[in-house]
């Protein structure tokens, strides 16, 4: 007993006619749907320790001499200094 | 963080002022700088006792028991009391006589001093200098609301022992407000400011025989002061070495041991009494005067000791938050 073979043109309209059947259902589904409900939102505080080791100018390095307007301020002052006078 | 930094000569020595930012309404820190070399050049010409025209000497050669005397002499002498009630009478402001015999009657600013090891080397024997019970320093009184100063006449007193951490406490009040301020009279500092808290100075402590740094000091608040032997060293009329820091009761110049001490104090007359106590206690009574406060001090031979919290006291801070503008 031989089986015949379906035609080219079955095939291709068989194949249209499941697509459009699989997409209908898919789009009535999908608009059937509920959103989905807010998720809650966890906040962690997140404290981040961090050290700053400033360097400490001396202070004649960190001065402005303006006791003459006309002389160029010196490169370095003279530090701090504590002696017998 | 610009400071206005303002240095010159005056009290026989070198006086140098660091000025920050001004507070709220306050004069620039040039004006405040220039008003405190006005007040030093005014507080040396009243209480210098090598200028015969100052209010010292004028109360020193007055005959009479009660002198009038105008605030800024009564604040020395009550400053001088303190120093010597403080110190148990090692600091002596009434020794004219005897630093005058020593050989000291004139300034010896600018004169080169005979070199501090060859001085040691004839030195007499070591030993701690002492009060003199006999001292009449305790019959020196100030009464400021009739305005005098009263004493035995003929009893002289001398301001030499307090009077550059005085003109630096005197000043540092006048200085409250700014970011932060320095006030160096001839060694005695007195360091303040909110902001000096945070980023404190460093101060370098000379060693009195090299010359060199001994130690770094960081200080945000308060007195640093030194003395010691190296600056002003002569001969007598006979031929001895001699020093202004004299053993109060032998009345000649203390060999203790100790060549030079620095010390700490909430103000630059306290620090400054808390130095020369110790160089004359010398290094066993040195330890007992610094403990509390801490201090550095250094042995003839050169060896520096810290002692006290000086010797605990961490090299490195990390401060706690960045200046951010002037003080209030």
């Amino acid at each position: 007993m031989t089986r015949r073979r379906p035609s080219p043109r079955a095939v291709v309209w068989g194949s249209i006619a499941l697509f459009a059947v699989l997409l209908a259902l898919l789009t009535h589904q999908l608009s059937a749907s509920q959103p989905p409900a807010p998720r809650p939102v966890l906040v962690r505080t997140v404290i981040k320790r961090k050290v700053v080791t400033t360097y400490v100018p001396t202070p004649g390095r960190s001065t402005v001499s303006t006791s003459g307007s006309a002389a160029p301020l010196p490169a370095e002052a003279a530090p701090i200094t504590t002696g017998a006078s | 963080m610009a400071e206005h930094d303002l240095s010159f000569d005056a009290m026989g020595s070198h006086v140098r002022l660091l000025i920050g930012e001004p507070g709220p309404g306050m004069a620039p820190a040039a004006a405040a700088a220039e008003q405190a070399r006005r007040f030093v050049v005014e507080f040396d010409a009243a209480l210098s006792r090598f200028k015969p025209e100052s209010e010292l000497c004028a109360l020193n050669a007055d005959p009479r028991r009660d002198v009038p005397a105008s605030e800024l002499l009564r604040t020395a002498v009550k400053a001088g009391l303190r120093a010597a009630a403080q110190s148990g009478g090692l600091v002596d402001p009434t020794l004219v006589g005897e630093i005058e015999s020593a050989g000291y009657v004139a300034s010896r600013a600018g004169v080169p001093g005979e070199p501090l090891a060859v001085a040691l080397a004839g030195a007499p024997p070591r030993r701690p200098a002492r009060p003199n019970p006999a001292s009449r320093w305790h019959e020196i009184a100030v009464d400021d609301e009739a305005g005098t100063i009263s004493r035995p006449p003929g009893v002289r007193f001398d301001s030499g022992g307090t009077g550059k951490g005085l003109a630096a406490d005197l000043i540092a009040a006048s200085l409250r407000g700014y970011s932060r301020f320095v006030v160096d009279c001839g060694g005695d500092i007195r360091i303040g400011g909110a902001n000096a808290l945070a980023w404190p100075y460093e101060v370098f402590v000379e060693h009195p025989l090299s010359g060199e740094r001994a130690f770094v000091l960081k200080l945000g608040t308060g007195a640093v002061a030194t003395s010691g032997l190296n600056v002003r060293i002569w001969r007598d009329a006979d031929g001895r070495f001699a020093h202004h820091l004299l053993d109060p009761a032998s009345g000649e110049p203390a060999w203790t041991g100790l060549i030079g001490v620095t010390a700490l104090g909430d103000t630059a007359v306290e620090a400054e009494t808390f130095a020369k106590a110790a160089l004359l206690s010398g290094p066993e009574g040195a330890r007992a005067v610094l403990a509390e406060r801490g201090g550095l001090v250094v042995h003839d031979g050169g060896r520096v000791e810290s002692v006290g919290p000086l010797s605990a006291k961490p090299r490195i801070r990390i401060p706690a938050a960045p200046p951010t503008g002037a003080a209030a």
